[in-house]
């Protein structure tokens, strides 16, 4: 699971106001790859999406802890450009948001921002970007009316390309192809297929059928806190824990019963181990056992330790900055000491 | 059933009745103030200027207070607006949306509105008289500019609020900072309705007789400069209307028809104005 990380996220907490809407999520994006974020409305997809570009922040009563290093550089440092960083990151979002101009002033409206005033060359990358999302054919003899007639398919290929012409190595997607037709859908998944090669592409979907075909890489994500993440073939094929499990079989995600709970906050490996096995050796069979251990721990042997001791390990979660959980169900395993 | 068939049609007849009294009441007095109005009006009101004094006048007409109005009414609404956008801009951009002190602008703009124009009248006398002005069309202007920004704020306020966030987000996610959104795209998007704040504004401050009574006074002669006193329109119906005088009395009709007529047209005007420059704008 080697990859060269674009975006780094560590240990980043937003809330809105008193509600938390992510829990210390750390993890990594991987470049030129498609990486998807799913999970269940309202678990805080899109508020990790927009913490990327820092759109968060324009949200009342948002506040972000952690950091998100993008290209080994922290974003939410005083010192960075927000409107540099912004044009790093095309945002497509969930319904096409066009801006009240021409078809063309759309697609032109960022280079000037930036500063490219000669007519030519805006004449030509406009043309560029309108063929690179595949609208040019649609539009050519229409350039200068307006934009908010396109249809909504068109519009949000028109996004795209207002979004490639600045020039940017990510593109976030927030469900783009939500308020689409099947078809407009269908170019724009297109689209991005062919796009990954060149930007880093994140995308929230709530359809899992998209993110089989697209995604290389899944991030999954409930009531604020990641879950599991990895590589698409093996989280959507081999779900190591139970809520991913029961989402992508779309069962109704519950907490499990937690029959007994046990800390070992400070302690290492593998005096850890033996503890948990311990513990486990007083359970039934099937009954669940927390562990609360230091972060480090849980992201390490631990998890896969109890794994081969025959346990089944429902969830890894990271509580706060520095504590851990690890949520075991008591199977065969046999213990020795 | 039968019951709420009644309630049904009880509470349509009242809107009904109240659609009725608001209509007819406005068709009366455009009513009155032709049948009252129009046989003095004659081409001498709108092309001379009052011979014989504006309160005895009987000969000349009202060419100095259509010519005060209009200049008066537009320094102000353009006065107001250099206030304005900014300080709408600001509260809708740059502040979160319930920040405490966009809040309480929104509060205290709101309480301006309800203000009567006269005592928008005495404060500009009071300002007048500390910077040493005497009545003029500047002390008018700026008195009739305070009376028209709380209105023309809050309503283009109420304009950008419509306004979707996920355009301002659209516009931010390219890299454009507050300013470069607020003037190419929402400005944009808004326009329309800017056009008619400050339209209802303008109306408002045409049509305002008590804040000029002491601010800018009235004369007889052609507006000519900013620092000698201004006839104005509602001021000069106000003492027409004054005079025992059944000749002058009805030629202070012809001068409200005239006001309504210039109120009329602004309306007018503001509706096709609007329409053009929807052409980009996003529904």
């Amino acid at each position: 699971m080697k990859f060269k990380t674009h975006i780094s996220v560590k240990n980043l907490s937003v809330w809105y106001g008193r509600h938390q809407a992510l829990n210390n999520i750390s993890i990594d994006i991987p470049d030129k790859k498609i990486t998807a974020i799913i999970g269940p409305s309202g678990c805080g997809k899109s508020t990790l999406l927009k913490s990327f570009n820092r759109l968060v922040e324009l949200q009342d009563g948002a506040k972000v802890a952690g950091e998100v290093l993008v290209d080994g550089e922290d974003i939410y440092n005083p010192k960075v450009e927000v409107t540099h960083l912004r044009k790093k990151m095309g945002l497509l979002s969930q319904r096409p948001q066009v801006l009240p101009a021409s078809i063309y002033e759309n697609v032109a409206y960022g280079l000037r921002i930036h500063g490219i005033k000669d007519k030519r060359k805006l004449d030509e990358v406009v043309r560029h970007y309108l063929k690179e999302s595949n609208l040019w054919d649609e539009v050519k003899d229409r350039l200068h009316s307006s934009a908010s007639k396109l249809s909504i398919g068109q519009q949000q290929r028109l996004c795209l390309a207002r979004g490639l012409a600045v020039e940017p190595e990510v593109i976030l997607g927030d469900e783009p192809t939500s308020a689409l037709d099947p078809l407009s859908a269908e170019c724009i998944e297109q689209r991005l297929l062919e796009l990954k090669n060149q930007y880093t592409i994140v995308l929230v979907t709530h359809i899992l059928r998209q993110a089989r075909r697209l995604a290389d890489h899944i991030i999954f994500l409930y009531l604020g806190n990641l879950i599991e993440h990895g590589p698409a073939e093996e989280v959507l094929k081999n779900p190591r824990y139970l809520k991913t499990k029961s989402y992508l079989e779309g069962k109704f995600i519950e907490e499990p019963k937690i029959d007994k709970e046990l800390n070992l906050r400070g302690v290492i490996y593998p005096d850890n181990l033996i503890a948990a096995k311990l513990a486990l050796g007083d359970l039934q069979f099937g009954q669940i056992l927390k562990i609360i251990v230091d972060y480090e721990q849980a992201a390490s042997e631990l998890p896969k330790a109890i794994e081969h001791e025959g346990h089944k390990i429902l969830e890894v979660t990271k509580l706060d900055k520095n504590d851990g959980a690890i949520i075991v169900q008591k199977h065969n395993g046999g213990y020795v000491i | 059933m039968d019951k709420r068939r009644i309630e049904e049609n009880v509470f349509k007849g009242l809107m009904v009745f109240s659609t009725f009294i608001v209509a007819s009441s406005l068709v009366l007095i455009l009513i009155t103030i032709f049948i009252k109005g129009f046989p003095a009006l004659n081409l001498d009101m709108i092309i001379k200027t009052p011979k014989g004094g504006y309160y005895l006048g009987k000969e000349g007409g009202v060419l100095n207070a259509i010519l005060g109005s209009l200049i008066l009414g537009t320094a102000a609404t353009f006065l107001a607006l250099l206030v304005s956008l900014p300080l709408v801009f600001y509260l809708n951009l740059y502040l979160k949306k319930n920040s405490r002190l966009a809040l309480s602008v929104r509060f205290i703009l709101d309480v301006l509105w309800g203000i009567p124009s006269i005592v928008y009248g005495a404060f500009g006398f009071t300002l007048m008289v500390f910077f040493g002005l005497r009545a003029s069309l500047l002390a008018g202007i700026i008195t009739v500019a305070l009376l028209i920004i709380p209105i023309m704020a809050r309503s283009i306020d109420e304009v950008l609020k419509m306004i979707p966030f996920e355009l301002k987000e659209a516009s931010y996610a390219l890299g454009a900072t507050k300013l470069e959104t607020s003037i190419k795209v929402i400005f944009r998007q808004a326009l329309p309705g800017i056009l008619t704040a400050i339209l209802i504004a303008f109306g408002r401050g045409i049509g305002d007789a008590a804040s000029v009574l002491f601010t800018a006074s009235f004369t007889d002669s052609l507006p000519y400069s900013l620092f000698k006193p201004v006839a104005t329109l509602p001021l000069s119906i106000f003492f027409q209307l004054g005079t025992p005088f059944p000749e002058v009395q009805q030629r202070g009709y012809a001068s409200a028809l005239i006001l309504t007529v210039i109120i009329l047209f602004i309306s007018i005007l503001s509706r096709i104005l609007s329409g053009k420059f929807t052409k980009h704008t996003i529904k």
